[in-house]
Parts: C-alpha cells; sequence; structure tokens
C-alpha cells in the first residue's frame, strides 16, 4: 500500500471567469470544489487509477468534514487527526481567455502538540504496513519546521521509497531524511540558491547539489511544458504538446502520483518518465482535477517525448 | 451487499498504551461511538466505547443497581473521568471483540450488531483493520436500496 501525508489539506475552489482582472465583479462560468492537498491530490489520482492508499494528517471544522466524506466516497483509506481548528480553503480563479491562474492560500489550523504526537505515533505504525510515502505541501502552524526530515527519515529507515514534493525550509529539512525523489519548487530554489533557474545547466547543478546531499531522482518544471528528471541513469527532459494543454492546475501532483505508481510497479527510468508525464499531460487536459483512468494515462503517455540531455 | 460496500475506511485506531482520556479527544473530535484498539501491525486486540468510558467514570455499584441517577452530581462524575482518564484503555477495552470481514453480507453484520447492541464494529482482513462500520451507515444503505 502507499502512504500519503498532507499536514496542512485544503478544499480547493476553483473559479472559472471569462476574463479575470483584479477590482472587478465577476459571474463565475464554472465552480470546482474538491479536496487538495498535494498528498490527498495524490491518493485521488492513485484512486482513479485502481490503486489503494491510505491518506493521512490533520483535519479540521466543516472543511475537514467535507474532505473525509469526499474521500470517504472514493473508497480511499483514511488516518487523519482531527483538529479543533478549521482546515484552509484554497482559492483559484481561472481566467478562461487569458488561461491564467490566479490563487489565494491559507495558513492552515494551529495544530497541538498533543495532535501532532498522536499523528506521529499512528505514522510510525501505518509505515509497518506501506511500501512508499509520498509527503507534501505546506506545513501548518504548531508543526517543527523540520518535520519532514524525522518523516522521512522514519520512513526510509524502514526501506520505504519517499517522494517529497514541497518548498520553502519543509523541502530543505526533507533532503536531510534520505528522500528517494524530491520535487523541487522552481521559485524557491532559485532563490535559496541563489541562481536563476531558467537555464538547464543551472537546473542541472541544482540536481547535482541535491544528488550530493543523497537524494537520488530530482525532479523540476523545465520552462512551461516540460519536466526536468536527473536520475542515477541520466537527466532527461520530459515535454508534453502544449497545444493540447486545457488547464495545469494540479498537473503537478498526478505527475508524483505517476511516478509513485512507475516505482511501485517496477518501471523502468524511461518508462517511469514518460508514464509520470503522462498523468501529468491527462491531468491537464480537462479542468476537473485528477484524470480519467490508467488506460487514459496510458494513452496520454504515447504524447510524451523523452529526451535525454546529461 | 458485503459489508465492504457500505463499511468507511477509516483506520482511527487507538494503542494499547493510549489512555481514556486519549479515547475521549478521539471519539469527540471524530465524533465516533467507539474506536478499535490496535498492536503495532495493526492487529485488532480489543474496543473502547462511549459506555466503557462512562462505566470507567462511574463507582463500580452503578453497574448493579443498572441506574446512574444514584450518582449524587454530575461534578462527581467530572473528577472521576480525569482520575480514571490517566489510565490505559487496555484496563476498559472490551477484548473479545465483535468484528467482521471484508465479504460478510450486510444482514448479518446488521443482525449481529442488534444483537449484541453494538453501534459500530472494526472491519478486518486477517485480523488487520481495514475500516468501521457503523449501525447508522447499514440503516441508510437499506433505505436507499428501498426507496430504489
Amino acid at each position: 500500500m502507499i502512504l500519503t501525508v498532507t499536514l496542512n489539506p485544503a478544499v480547493d475552489e476553483e473559479y472559472v471567469v471569462p476574463e479575470f482582472r483584479p477590482g472587478g465583479w465577476f459571474r463565475a462560468s464554472q465552480v470546482n470544489r474538491s479536496p487538495g492537498g498535494k498528498g490527498i491530490n495524490v491518493s485521488i489520482i492513485l484512486k482513479q487509477m485502481g490503486v489503494d492508499s491510505v491518506a493521512m494528517g490533520f483535519l479540521g471544522g466543516y472543511n475537514g468534514g467535507y474532505i473525509r466524506d469526499q474521500l470517504a466516497k472514493l473508497g480511499i483509506s483514511t488516518s487523519f487527526v482531527h483538529l479543533r481548528g478549521e482546515t484552509r480553503t484554497t482559492t483559484y480563479v481561472v481566467d478562461e481567455i487569458g488561461r491564467v491562474e490566479t490563487g489565494i492560500v491559507e495558513a492552515g489550523p494551529y495544530v497541538p502538540e498533543s495532535a501532532l504526537a498522536r499523528f506521529l505515533k499512528a505514522y510510525y505504525r501505518m509505515l509497518g504496513r506501506c511500501s512508499s510515502v509520498m509527503i507534501g505541501g505546506s506545513l501548518p502552524p504548531g508543526v517543527p519546521q523540520d518535520i519532514y526530515r524525522d518523516l522521512v527519515h522514519m520512513a526510509s529507515v524502514r526501506g520505504k521509497d519517499v517522494f517529497v514534493d514541497a518548498s520553502s525550509g519543509a523541502l530543505l529539512s526533507a533532503v536531510d531524511g534520505g528522500p528517494k525523489v524530491v520535487k523541487v519548487d522552481h521559485r524557491f530554489m532559485s532563490m535559496v540558491m541563489d541562481v536563476p533557474l531558467l537555464s538547464l545547466d543551472n537546473l542541472k547543478s541544482v540536481a547535482a547539489k541535491l544528488h550530493d546531499e543523497g537524494v537520488p531522482w530530482v525532479v523540476t518544471s523545465y520552462r512551461g511544458y516540460g519536466d526536468l528528471f536527473s536520475t542515477p541513469e541520466g537527466v532527461y527532459i520530459g515535454e508534453v504538446p502544449k497545444s493540447r494543454v486545457v488547464s495545469l492546475f494540479g498537473a503537478g501532483d498526478a505527475l508524483m502520483a505517476g511516478l509513485v505508481l512507475a516505482f511501485q510497479e517496477g518501471m523502468g527510468t524511461e518508462d517511469s518518465i514518460r508514464f509520470a508525464m503522462g498523468c501529468a499531460l491527462e491531468d491537464s487536459l480537462h479542468l476537473e482535477k485528477g484524470v480519467q483512468s490508467r488506460e487514459a494515462v496510458d494513452e496520454a503517455a504515447r504524447n510524451v517525448k523523452v529526451t535525454r540531455v546529461g | 451487499m458485503k459489508v465492504a460496500d457500505v463499511m468507511e475506511r477509516d483506520l482511527t485506531a487507538l494503542w494499547e498504551d493510549s489512555t481514556l482520556l486519549d479515547a475521549v479527544e478521539v471519539m469527540f473530535s471524530h465524533g465516533l461511538s467507539g474506536v478499535p484498539v490496535v498492536d503495532e501491525d495493526y492487529r485488532v486486540i480489543g474496543f473502547i466505547s462511549e459506555k466503557d468510558v462512562v462505566r470507567a467514570a462511574l463507582p463500580g455499584y452503578v453497574d448493579y443497581l443498572q441506574d446512574a441517577l444514584v450518582i449524587p452530581d454530575f461534578g462527581q462524575f467530572q473528577v472521576r473521568l480525569r482520575r480514571a482518564g490517566k489510565e490505559m484503555v487496555s484496563k476498559y477495552m472490551a477484548k473479545d471483540v465483535i468484528s467482521f470481514q471484508e465479504d460478510d453480507s450486510d444482514l448479518y453484520v446488521a443482525m449481529t450488531m442488534i444483537r449484541h447492541n453494538i453501534k459500530r464494529a472494526p472491519v478486518v482482513r486477517g485480523g488487520v483493520l481495514i475500516g468501521a462500520v457503523t449501525r447508522a451507515a447499514l440503516m441508510g444503505r437499506m433505505m436507499e436500496e428501498v426507496s430504489s
């Protein structure tokens, strides 16, 4: 079984408006509400491909109840610690014409020490039931900034493949725990590494630094419609056809879900990249979050171009 | 219909060394009437219900009299609950747990729950917790079938 961890889940509210601009009033042509947070999204996408996982983290209040109910309807196993506060809402405005997305995120509820202790105990025991772990997203208030290091370490010393998709200090601390795969947030890493990450050489050098820290796989976005995969077998760029993309909302989570499943199924390096990019492409072919099916992902993967660049 | 079609895939659980206060916190925050107690491998080793917690906080003679009206005031109950709250759930949990398999029929599960007067029970695979079934969920599903 695959374990996903979302310490700071969110209800994603997506408003589609014809031509969005600050200061105006708009009537949404479409509103989509769904459970969100990187780990939860990965659990949902895995389920859409027929793969079981268990989702863990913290939930609270009305939004927490909504996420719990939605995951239950989808038949996803859960083990969340419930809080007295309210799980956050993340609001996205999608400009239908300009195809531009604007997002507003909240901080999330405070996690008291007792809730954190309950989570850690449940997490440790749940590791015994799982083969791989995907950890992602921001940290809620009250949780130590270096918690990802501990979560990754607890899993990696027990022989689990750990996948991390995070930014800021959370990502840096996760690297210390020994993950198998990290997805690097572009903007933050350019800030921390003090190099503009626009050129391929700069991206490769950042990946090399993370390899030196012991991370075998590094994934980061490359230009608008591609991703760079720096792996033990070489450096690759996966690209999808730009013309078919409708919305990139959630495509990064689909990519991670694809990689987790590819590792679970023992795919080779290039096939893993193609499959992960196929997930991202299939997700981006429609406004609805997630993928249609495993078959649809396999079909989309045929349109992915994988090029070795190092 | 199988119980797998109606069960919650909720793996919320307590451990042998969890306290009664932990149990109360989990029941309250999750809105559950009872919680499975599991070992390190998530094997179900007990079940603690609201009734078990209340019983732990009431004087022993209430059981004999079968009436809580003999308690002079609610404050006394709170004091006893706070004291008992530090004790392990393993002391008060039901060890002879009524649990179900995924492919048990809804009718069998409903009848067993009614016979034993339980509201929530664990669903296991090889003894390992994989979810829980409630009387309310069973009734809800039966009503859906009747109306369809």
